[in-house]
């Protein structure tokens, strides 16, 4: 089974030649190795899927890097079912929007740099996902970290965007910062990162506490927590969300792809792949739980009365990982990953569509400036309006499935089950309404952009359109390996849940002891509500059009409160960036320019050279000057020899 | 009596090597090492080891030195002249060989001689000198010798090149 | 034993191709009319040789020469030595206008000396290879006739040698006295026997001493970067990898096989010196702005890292040393390379200066010399770090912690003179002229193999480790 090493490695070759050949001798062709190379992960990957599902899973350190005791650096991988469905959503996905970007990124200057990226977080991402010990996983994640910089800054002449690529990385600072703290907390407690042996170990110290400013905190608890930290900053979970919607600056393709269908899952997958700690913590999957509902609830607010149609679907990234979270929260490990799965096919759809629609518009993102655009883009709009009936959880598309699945599941959760279920669900109603508000002012009325504008608008070339296509049969069908018993049932098909089944090797899978009936009023009720939310929607933005101008004078703060994303970003300013700021320009810079910095960074050099260059005189040329100081340092030695052993 | 022979022997060499260096003339300097050479020949003959002496005598002082004294005259060397910056400091370098000298001398108080091999002084006497030594240089020491063959081939070779007239 | 015949040179095959093949580019030198000829005759003879080391194992006249995994290794890194030193030589000799069939033969003689000094099994032989290495080197720091520095630098390197030479002697001396034998595993078993004793601690000290003018270690340092400056930089390039490894090869075997009963003794001295060497080789090396001068007191600081190998003792210690030797050749020889690939007709590119605005000029040399100053560092993925990381890790292990931290600041402090470099190649705008590169094809094979060498034991290192793990047994 070594052939699946060719995944990582092709798209890591793509990298190499695009980033040393790229400016000179690829340049507009570059799109062909890296494209070439993820079609090739894509299809080992497929292959490497049959293996999984025929049972032949894999756990093998390649090769060892330094030891020392227990500490251990290698390159392993784990190829189990988490990772096979991993595996094919980021190469399905990656390979899609590089097919994509070959239409949106044409006439860029950069466009051998933009590919090298993508093919180097693409190798980043897949090591990140198979990777089988703590260390892969934190350099995966750093990596990855790193290419979204790249990538969110790629236009670095525009200030926003490099600003964007600043923030993303100094807020996912604060969360990498917790989680490199629970990968040594790791080391620390179980003396290996290697993913098996902690994972065996983990049962043995799961009553241990540790004493923390003198209180005691469960050790499980306190590594899950710090853990999840990572994910919080990596998924854009509340309060580390704000980078995500400002991550919109970089090319759409790349929002598509790191910043809606795998990077910022990767903090999901974190949170499953190491799932036997979290199990074994109840305070830390309530809190994965709760911060997940929260998320997904307040990120759904947000996006209701935002323009920037890229930033409604950043919110609703935001608020999808949301989902995720609640499920892994409630320990249905699977139902989030099969949320994750499902959600990068409609997402990227969604990001892949507004990304057609800007190429139409001219780079236009307002949408108060669009409209009507349905007469003039009809696949764009057929696409995109199915990715918008999936996410809004409407039968018998992908995102019904998964997103049903969750809410049932917190519903029989137990604890903060239902609570989060509330707030599930509340959330689905603005997630069906916000979809369709941005469908109704993109597609439907009047043109309301600039004469030019509508004199340029066209369908996007094959190229761009193609992977839409594909997307949007993933957007329908891909739900349809993971029909509850329930539902099947009607078709004769006893369990035809096999997404569960398939990863309940690895995560396990809650038994639900609740009535059908039950079942079928919750899963009514979720549907139900969405179909409300797209009425409101088409009341709103078809039928009266007043309503929200109306409405956003009536409730003018709860507006501004919206519309300014509940302020968080002015409140960081105060709290976080401008104090930090200060003490940065009065407290070091007053301090250190004169002590401290000054003093060890210039000091210390300066202390060594003036001992240098007395030392640097003994070193005279003369010859018997040198013949001299070897003679002193042998009499020396002799000296301590005779008076130390007299 | 042997140690005070052994004693004029030692100290007259160290004072002729110092005059080799010290001494302006280098006719002079080749004369103190004749000189030298040949009572570290005495000291070969207070070992018993009259080969050796024979050899130092005839090889060094005879051979070697005779060339050293060609070259020089032919070179036509004049007086070394004096500059202070070779030869300052030189108390604190005087201190240091006299402190190395008296560690050593207390250090090596304590000394006693090891293990005695195969070859005790009455051994050499009884199959006379010349014939142990080259029975143990041609058989035990052989490698050695063959290694200080290769020593010698490279020295010429060094000799040669540095000293070849033409430059290429 | 007196018994001599053929069959007792079998486990000095290797030496013995080495020498035949001394005297035979000698003969060719005088035929040749491409002085090429006889480097690459030797580079072929080495291979020759290499290929009987692991096939000549054993011990031989009476055990006086002793080939074993440990002695294997030393010349594994002696041949890459040589190898990358012809390589790099045979266009630079052309521009230093001292292009001599004689050049090529002596390496091999030094070569084969430091053969002699880790394999020797007796203090004779290794006095003698020792002279063989030593006055072969003489020779060839004072290659280059017309140049004054060369000279000056191959007479200094003789006169000091020879003191040094004479403390080895005296060293041995006593040692003979002391225990009436030169082998050193009988020393081994008489020091036993014995315990002990001032005299015996004196002539410890005297070899310490000569070992530690070969490895410059100091205070016997002195020589180094006067001659690694002025000798021809091939010549440096070459001083400065084998017989620095030689010497510590036959420092190991003499101190650790020798006095090993001694060592908690010793130990204590060679720490003293090995900080100070430290100290004394990373603070004078950032005063420096000529390269060759930085890279000769670079050369000292390393010996004080290596030399926390003896101090730490057993295979563990052993094999760090000897792993941090090996990767301290390419580094080494690969950063001497790029010095002479900008050596050219009239241009000495051996300043600071010249390494201005690298980057925009000649980015490929640039990025070469980027990978050796940070292999240099110790700065992962390069093997310099796989280096250093082992050397602590058996520091650290042998329970000198406090050391371990005093190297790890030393080495912090390294990292400003190896940065500097890049700092001037990679931040300052290139100045003047911009500098020529003088690259030949054996020079290109010469960085090709270094880089990758380089960066290879960086990312995988584990045949290295477990080869010298096996070799110091």
């Amino acid at each position: 089974m070594q052939y699946y090493l060719l995944i990582p490695l092709l798209p890591l070759g793509a990298f190499l030649l695009n980033i040393m050949l790229g400016r000179r001798v690829i340049r507009r062709q570059a799109h062909w190795p890296s494209t070439l190379a993820v079609a090739g992960s894509l299809v080992v990957t497929v292959m490497v899927l049959l293996d999984v599902m025929s049972g032949r899973t894999l756990n093998e350190d390649l090769y060892v890097w330094i030891v020392s005791g227990n500490f251990k650096v290698s390159v392993g991988f784990m190829i189990d079912q988490l990772t096979a469905v991993m595996l094919v959503v980021v190469t399905s996905v990656s390979f899609l929007v590089h097919v994509y970007s070959i239409g949106y990124m044409q006439d860029d200057p950069g466009y051998y740099r933009f590919y090298a990226y993508l093919s180097l977080f693409t190798f980043s991402m897949l090591m990140l996902v198979t990777a089988n010990n703590f260390l892969q996983l934190y350099f995966g994640w750093e990596a990855v970290g790193l290419c979204s910089y790249l990538l969110i800054g790629f236009w670095y002449e525009k200030r926003s965007a490099s600003d964007a690529g600043k923030k993303a990385f100094i807020v996912n600072r604060f969360g990498d910062f917790g989680f490199g703290l629970g990968v040594i907390m790791v080391f620390l407690t179980f003396g290996t990162l290697d993913y098996v042996s902690v994972f065996d170990g983990a049962g043995g110290v799961a009553a241990q506490t540790i004493n923390i400013l003198g209180a005691d905190v469960n050790l499980i608890t306190l590594i899950a927590l710090l853990l999840f930290c990572g994910a919080v900053g990596k998924s854009a979970q509340v309060p580390l969300h704000v980078w995500l919607p400002d991550a919109m600056e970089g090319p759409t393709p790349v929002s598509a792809l790191i910043h809606a269908a795998t990077m910022v899952t990767a903090g999901v997958f974190m949170v499953a792949r190491l799932n036997p700690i979290f199990s074994l913590s109840p305070v830390a999957m309530d809190v994965v739980a709760v911060v997940g509902a929260v998320t997904a609830l307040f990120a759904a607010t947000i996006a209701l009365v935002q323009n920037d149609i890229k930033r409604v679907i950043a919110y609703s990234t935001i608020s999808q990982l949301g989902y995720m979270f609640i499920a892994c929260g409630v320990g249905a490990f699977g139902a989030g990953i099969f949320h994750l799965y499902t959600h990068a096919f409609f997402k990227a759809l969604l990001f892949l569509c507004a990304g057609s629609v800007m190429h139409a518009m001219g780079g236009e993102v307002d949408m108060q400036k669009m409209g009507g655009l349905k007469r003039y883009m009809p696949l764009t709009y057929w696409t995109m309006l199915i990715a918008s009936l999936s996410i809004s959880g409407i039968p018998p598309l992908a995102g019904f499935f998964s997103k049903d699945e969750i809410l049932w599941v917190a519903f029989n959760g137990g604890g903060v089950g239902r609570a989060v279920w509330a707030l599930g669900t509340l959330a689905a109603v603005l997630t069906a309404f916000y979809s369709f508000r941005l469908i109704y002012l993109t597609f439907h009325g009047e043109f309301r952009g600039t004469e030019e504008q509508r004199h340029h608008l066209h369908e996007s070339p094959a190229v761009m359109t193609v992977p839409l296509a594909v997307l949007c049969v993933g957007a329908v069908a891909a739900g349809w390996i993971g029909i509850p018993p329930i539902i099947s049932s009607v078709f004769g098909v006893e369990d035809a849940n096999w997404f569960a089944e398939f990863l309940k090797p690895v995560v396990g899978h809650p038994e639900i002891e609740a009535p059908h009936s039950t079942e079928a009023l919750v899963m009514g009720f979720s549907v139900a509500v969405a179909a409300v939310g797209i009425a409101v929607a088409w009341v709103f933005y078809i039928r009266n059009r007043e309503i929200p101008a109306v409405l956003a004078r009536r409730c003018g703060i709860l507006y501004r409160l919206l519309f300014n994303k509940y302020y968080v970003d002015e409140i960081y300013n105060a709290t976080v960036v401008r104090p930090a700021m200060l003490i940065a320009r009065y407290v070091l810079v007053g301090l250190s320019d004169g002590v401290i910095i000054e003093g060890v960074v210039n000091g210390v050099p300066a202390l060594i050279n003036r001992f240098g260059a007395r030392l640097r005189r003994l070193q005279s040329g003369l010859l018997q000057s040198y013949a001299a100081v070897m003679a002193l340092g042998l009499f020396l030695l002799m000296a301590v020899v005779v008076m130390v052993l007299k | 009596m042997v140690e005070w022979f052994f004693g004029y022997l030692a100290g007259a060499v160290i004072l002729l090597a110092i005059l080799v260096v010290a001494s302006r003339n280098p006719v002079h300097s080749v004369l103190w090492m004749l000189l030298m050479f040949l009572h570290v020949a005495g000291l070969y003959l207070l070992l018993n080891a009259e080969f050796l002496a024979a050899t130092q005598v005839i090889v060094y002082a005879g051979a070697i030195l005779v060339l050293f004294l060609f070259v020089v005259m032919l070179l036509n060397l004049r007086e070394e002249i004096k500059i202070r910056r070779f030869t300052g400091g030189w108390l604190f370098k005087g201190l240091t060989a006299l402190g190395i000298i008296y560690v050593l001398r207390r250090g090596l108080e304590g000394f006693r001689v090891g293990f005695e091999g195969p070859w005790s002084i009455e051994a050499v006497g009884r199959a006379t000198h010349t014939r142990a030594l080259g029975q143990v240089l041609f058989t035990e020491y052989i490698l050695p010798f063959e290694i200080a063959s290769l020593l010698l081939l490279v020295a010429i070779v060094g000799a040669v090149f540095l000293s070849k007239k033409r430059l290429r | 034993m007196n018994e001599i015949n053929v069959s007792m040179l079998a486990p000095l095959l290797p030496e013995v191709i080495m020498a035949s093949a001394g005297i035979l580019v000698l003969l060719v030198e005088l035929v040749a009319r491409r002085k090429e000829t006889a480097g690459l005759l030797s580079i072929a003879a080495v291979a020759v040789a290499a290929y009987y080391v692991p096939h000549s194992f054993g011990k031989s006249f009476g055990g006086m020469f002793v080939s074993d995994g440990y002695s294997a290794f030393f010349k594994f890194i002696f041949f890459i030595n040589l190898i990358l030193t012809v390589l790099l030589s045979m266009r630079y000799l052309v521009i230093e206008k001292s292009n001599h069939g004689e050049y090529y033969s002596l390496v091999v003689f030094s070569t084969l000396g430091m053969m002699l000094m880790a394999s020797a099994g007796d203090l004779i032989v290794l006095y003698l290879g020792l002279e063989l290495m030593a006055l072969s080197s003489y020779v060839l720091a004072g290659f280059i006739r017309h140049d004054a520095r060369s000279s000056e630098a191959a007479v200094k390197y003789f006169l000091l040698g020879a003191f040094s030479s004479a403390l080895l002697l005296y060293g041995i001396t006593l040692v003979y006295g002391l225990t009436g034998t030169t082998d050193v595993s009988l020393i081994g078993a008489a020091v036993v026997e014995k315990g002990l004793s001032t005299p015996l601690f004196l002539s410890v000290v005297f070899l310490m001493a000569a070992f530690g003018f070969k490895t410059a270690l100091a205070p016997f340092h002195m020589w180094a970067p006067d001659v690694y400056e002025g000798a021809p930089t091939s010549v440096t390039a070459f001083m400065s990898v084998g017989p620095k490894a030689a010497a510590f090869a036959a420092f190991g075997r003499v101190f650790l096989t020798g006095f090993g009963s001694l060592s908690t003794d010793w130990t204590g001295i060679l720490v003293v010196l090995s900080i100070l060497t430290m100290a004394v080789g990373n603070i004078l090396a950032i005063q420096q702005d000529n390269i060759k001068r930085m890279l000769a007191y670079s050369s000292v600081a390393h010996a004080g890292y290596a030399v926390l190998g003896i101090i730490v003792g057993g295979a563990e210690g052993l094999a760090a040393m000897m792993n941090y030797l090996f990767i301290y050749g390419f580094m080494n020889l690969g950063a001497f390379a790029v010095v002479i690939m900008l050596r050219s007709e009239g241009v000495r590119g051996e300043a600071l200066e010249d390494y201005k605005g690298l980057a925009k000029t000649h980015p490929f040399a640039a990025a070469v010399m980027l990978v050796f100053m940070f292999s240099l560092t110790g700065i992962p993925p390069t093997a310099g770090f796989i280096g250093k990381f082992y050397l602590f890790k058996a520091v650290v292990g042998a329970g000198y912690a406090w050391l371990a931290v005093v190297t790890v600041i030393f080495s912090a402090i390294s990292a400003y003179f190896y940065l500097r470099v890049v700092m001037y190649m990679y931040m300052l705008e290139p100045e003047g002229e911009a500098v020529t590169l003088s690259l030949s094809p054996s020079l290109g094979l010469a960085l090709l193999i270094t880089t990758l060498v380089v960066i290879l034991i960086g990312v995988y290192p584990s045949p290295l480790l477990s080869f010298a793990r096996l070799a110091a047994g």
